[in-house]
């Protein structure tokens, strides 16, 4: 253990495992911790040796050995428990797209079914539109036990306000433990206004939930940092705790239209503000053709490994072999050489296909986060050490200008025989 | 017009690199950058105040170093830059952030009306997108999020005009100031400093203030004004994936290799070979 002038065992910070979070920087009794370069760092001559900071770091950054410290949870706060305990269900934000379900929505309440059940609790749909009776019914079927609506002509299309004003209201009323909004534009736009309003906890963009057994909380775990790490974040005092999703992260549940459920009807008094009116709509052309990435069951994906225009047309063809499409990663976007609507990962768009074949992807972490869900991963990479081969289900090692032509000689040679 | 524009100083995010043999994040040589979201929202800001005239604040919460970031702007032509920097501001999360910065903005709004806030979309370390949308809110200011164009300003009416990315397209809206703004990247190229501004900079002063100067509710603020709380960090699960065929000698023998072991899950290659069932 370092010591300072005065003779005091202090605690030292381990840069590399410092993630900047300043929990430690908040929790010093004296000010001894500031932050430089993006991590903390220890005034030693000021620090008293406390071990303050050694307890609340959630990543084991500081460096502490005082005897008989040992390292505890966190201190519990004094919060009325009581309070919580009125807050039950989980509840999903039903979007409604063109008069229906939008299939986040529908995934999401097929997660919150399992969440429910580990919590012995109801899962609670809320629908905010005009003349949406068709989607209640849906999301009973998809596996609401209660449906809240809230039908109302001012909520026809969405508008932040009114929409931040009816969720709003309806998770004061309903009072659920949790509730899940898909990280779709409208999702991302409206649920900081009401974590705000409700002055909650919002944890964006998760990829895994799980309840804590024991405490019963939500584990809502999230990449971050660029996607170079993954974080697990709970939110122990405040209710709902509340999270947004993005879109094929989870598995979307059997419709089952013989499921009966509960539909209730709220009335809305709308804010007291002018609103925004819509001028106009422009559909998605800039990108030429505003083909949907994600809907396709297989998918040949461009790395920059793969980045020429010449191979472009093969890859296309090999697309077409294999019933898809061609999408790519990031650095082939930057190049000009497709356009955004196509992109794969982090910045660009969540893909689950049946099949995904990499074509000189790296597997840069912002990628595969793009993709990890995809049911079979084939990579062809130059490099034997790139990442994507740790995700892939089979890899080949070898320069794609050799091997894709291989490919769809053997791929042709296949269809044929069946 | 009274324009503020909202900036995160970060870690550069793309630069960071994982440690392969260890699986851990390398931090070390990392540097911090301005959130490239909030210089698109300066240049908008700065857009503005060219067009309509005005003034532009720039504000930001951070480390004394974060003062950086705020002197760059001004560099860039922002007037005045404020330095939100106090330890009971440190630890907070998006709540505890808004509310802080909120409280800042009341208190510019007090000496100069505000009527746009400008702020990038989301940051590049954390992508949560929630700090616009809070301040939108606790302001009560119309809220655009995920603009790609600022049409026009009608100064008469008090209506602001943008472009905003939706699913599977882009409205127009037309709403009433004040108003917070998120931006995308493809709003704007941020301008270069020219010499003059550069200087001018580095002698300009970059005011700071404490959770006093903000007249904050100390509960609200930092961690302890932050309901969420991270619980443990930790590397994406190192895989270790199926099995590889190189084809750098026998590229033949790998494709074919390759495609036998993918056709060898029968289920699969049934739905492969029926292209997925069309």
């Amino acid at each position: 253990m370092p010591e300072n002038s005065k003779g005091i065992e202090v605690a030292e910070i381990l840069p590399d495992k410092c993630i900047g979070c300043q929990i430690c920087v908040a929790e010093c009794p004296v000010g001894a911790i500031e932050m430089s370069n993006g991590v903390a760092l220890i005034d030693p001559e000021v620090c008293i040796g406390c071990g303050e900071c050694f307890e609340v770091c959630p990543v084991e950054a500081i460096k502490f050995e005082k005897k008989g410290r040992a390292k505890k949870m966190r201190k519990p706060e004094e919060v009325s428990e009581g309070a919580l305990a009125g807050y039950q269900g989980v509840a999903v934000f039903i979007e409604s797209v063109n008069g229906h379900g939008a299939t986040v929505s529908w995934e999401l309440v097929g997660k919150a079914k399992e969440l429910a059940e580990k919590l012995n609790t109801r899962v609670i749909g809320f629908l905010l539109g005009h003349e949406v009776n068709d989607i209640a019914r849906e999301a009973i079927a998809y596996g609401c036990d209660d449906v809240h609506v809230i039908d109302d002509p001012f909520l026809k299309t969405y508008l932040s306000k009114p929409y931040g004003k009816a969720l709003t209201d309806l998770c004061k009323k309903v009072k659920p433990e949790i509730c899940l909004i898909g990280a779709t534009p409208v999702g991302r736009d409206l649920a900081g206004i009401v974590a705000t309003n409700l002055e909650t906890g919002l944890t964006a963009d998760c990829t895994g939930l799980d309840i804590e057994e024991g405490k019963n909380l939500l584990l809502m775990t999230r990449p971050t940092f660029g996607g170079n790490i993954m974080a697990t974040i709970f939110c122990e005092h405040h209710r709902p705790q509340m999270s947004t999703v993005r879109p094929r992260v989870f598995k979307t549940p059997e419709k089952n239209t013989a499921r009966t459920g509960n539909t209730y009807h709220n009335g809305f008094e709308p804010p007291d503000a002018k609103l925004p009116e819509l001028i106009d709509f422009i559909k998605d052309v800039a990108a030429g053709d505003g083909v949907d990435i994600t809907r396709f069951p297989a998918l040949v994906v461009a790395g920059k490994g793969a980045c020429d225009l010449e191979t472009m047309p093969l890859l296309e063809e090999l697309a077409g072999l294999i019933g898809g499409l061609v999408a790519c990663s990031r650095p082939v976007v930057e190049a000009g050489l497709m356009p955004y609507e196509r992109q794969v990962g982090q910045t660009g768009k969540t893909v689950a296909p049946k099949l995904y074949l990499g074509i000189g992807v790296s597997g840069a972490v912002q990628h595969l986060v793009g993709m990890q869900g995809s049911e079979k991963i084939i990579a062809v990479n130059a490099d034997p050490k790139a990442p994507i081969f740790n995700v892939a289900d089979v890899g080949i090692i070898g320069d794609y200008k050799k091997v894709v032509p291989l490919l769809i000689e053997q791929l042709k040679k296949t269809i044929q025989r069946n | 017009m009274h324009f503020i524009c909202c900036i995160k100083q970060v870690p550069d995010t793309s630069k960071v690199k994982i440690d392969p043999e260890t699986n851990t994040l390398i931090r070390s040589g990392v540097e911090s950058i301005a959130n490239p979201y909030d210089m698109v929202a300066l240049e908008a800001a700065l857009t503005l105040k060219d067009t309509y005239g005005g003034i532009v604040t720039v504000l930001s919460m951070g480390p004394p170093q974060a003062e950086q970031v705020l002197r760059e702007a001004v560099s860039l032509g922002a007037d005045e830059a404020i330095l939100l920097s106090d330890r009971a501001f440190a630890g907070a999360d998006t709540l505890a952030t808004s509310y802080a910065l909120t409280k800042a903005i009341e208190k510019l709004a007090q000496k100069t009306p505000v009527d746009i806030v400008c702020c990038g979309k989301q940051a590049i370390d954390g992508d949560t997108a929630q700090v616009g949308p809070g301040i939108a809110t606790r302001l009560g200011y119309t809220q655009f999020t995920y603009v790609t164009e600022i049409k026009e300003i009608d100064t008469i009416n008090a209506r602001i005009t943008v472009k905003r990315k939706v699913e599977g397209g882009s409205e127009i809206i037309r709403g009433p100031l004040p108003a917070v703004l998120t931006v995308e990247l493809e709003l704007a190229k941020p301008r270069r400093a020219s010499l003059p501004r550069l200087i001018h900079s580095l002698k300009s002063e970059v005011s700071l203030w404490n959770a006093a100067a903000i007249h904050g509710d100390n509960q609200k603020l930092g961690l302890k004004g932050s309901p969420t709380w991270v619980k443990k960090i930790f590397s994406p699960p190192l895989k270790e994936g199926g099995p590889r065929f190189d084809a750098r000698e026998k590229p033949r023998q790998a494709v074919e290799d390759c495609l036998k072991t993918l056709l060898a899950d029968e289920t699969f290659a049934f739905q492969f070979l029926n292209q997925w069932g069309r």
